[in-house]
């Protein structure tokens, strides 16, 4: 069977416009001809991240966020607001004509989805897909994803939650009631589970080799670990200060 | 008029609207929430050219333009927005 060449970038734990940025400007590197790339990391501080079409104000309590020294980052994915705090983030980047690239956005995000079950399944939790873009375990989010298409490429960003604040996450977040209209569990409370709800005390590194793992399996990668490049690097912090640092993107609505 | 909306319809996620209505004319209109729509820009065009839209036909013309801007959307749909629309619009006339 043929493999596919991917870059394994583990780069450690950044703030939110440095990640944000990263993940853009890895998009623009691959959009330009670099090898794909899985990109394993976490945020220090931690970060609420907005979706892009998210109206800040009405979804996430900023000045709370100050005051527990939360980062806002607005992404510029689709989805709704992330508290990153113990969890484990990956984004996976490829162009839209690479042979793993499904053109049809459901199937992708199941495809790339299954990796992450699959990671699941080697810490030992049973997980299932719920589209659009849920990881459910024991019906309980433990993992959400987000994908957007841009400059010819695929960037899908998601988390593994390996602990929750709960009672902090629901200071920081705004959630409506209205958001958990279909959902089986109402509670919003109740709704989000990690792996350390679930009885499993996993590091970052443990979560990190798993999810590694569990890509390699299901997509049949031949991953390189790498650093990225010092252009790449350099263009995410660029991106961080004039974009995702920039007062016009992050209150754009 | 102004209109401030939140639903989440079959099949759509969370949806707020902000619009300007005047003699059943939409004059500006803001869509927000946790749906997806790739390009971005092409989004953003789409909405803007809303307005100016007859309210009745908000939702056909909401497909069309994401159509015509390249846009593919999930968790938002014409059919999607019209109902949170109208909902609030309903309650806003009672």
């Amino acid at each position: 069977m043929n493999t596919h060449p991917f870059r394994l970038l583990e780069t450690g734990y950044h703030n939110g416009c440095y990640n944000m940025g990263l993940d853009e400007a890895l998009l623009e590197s691959v959009a330009a001809g670099a090898m794909p790339c899985i990109r394993l990391y976490g945020w220090r501080p931690a970060a609420v991240s907005l979706g892009c079409f998210q109206g800040i104000e009405e979804e996430v309590d900023v000045t709370a966020c100050k005051k527990h020294g939360v980062d806002v980052v607005r992404r510029i994915s689709g989805g709704g607001a992330v508290f990153h705090q113990a969890e484990l983030t990956y984004s996976i980047i490829m162009t839209n004509t690479h042979a793993l690239a499904e053109q049809d956005i459901n199937r992708s995000y199941a495809r790339f989805c299954a990796g992450i079950i699959e990671g699941l399944k080697l810490l030992g939790v049973e997980a299932e897909f719920v589209p659009i873009n849920d990881i459910l375990a024991g019906d309980r989010k433990i993992s959400g994803n987000a994908q957007t298409r841009r400059m010819g490429c695929i960037l899908q960003h998601g988390t593994i939650l390996l602990n929750n604040d709960v009672d902090l996450m629901f200071e920081l977040l705004r959630v409506p009631p209205e958001k958990m209209k279909d959902q089986i569990i109402k509670d919003v409370k109740n709704r989000v589970t990690s792996l350390r709800a679930l009885g499993k005390d996993i590091s970052m590194e443990e979560a990190s080799k798993a999810l590694a793992e569990g890509f390699r399996r299901t997509l049949t990668l031949d991953l390189s670990p790498a650093d990225p490049t010092a252009a790449e690097e350099q263009r995410g912090r660029e991106l961080a200060v004039e974009k995702f640092g920039a007062r016009d993107w992050l209150y754009k609505r | 008029m102004k209109i401030e909306a939140l639903g989440k319809p079959a099949g759509c996620k969370l949806i707020r609207i902000t619009a300007e209505l005047d003699e059943g004319i939409i004059r500006s209109i803001s869509i927000r929430g946790d749906f997806f729509a790739s390009p971005e820009e092409g989004f953003e065009k789409a909405e803007q050219r809303l307005s100016g839209t007859k309210a009745a036909e908000l939702g056909p013309r909401f497909d069309q333009y994401l159509a015509e801007e390249g846009v593919e959307a999930q968790g938002i749909s014409g059919d999607g927005l019209a109902e949170v629309f109208n909902a609030a619009l309903k309650r806003s006339i009672l």
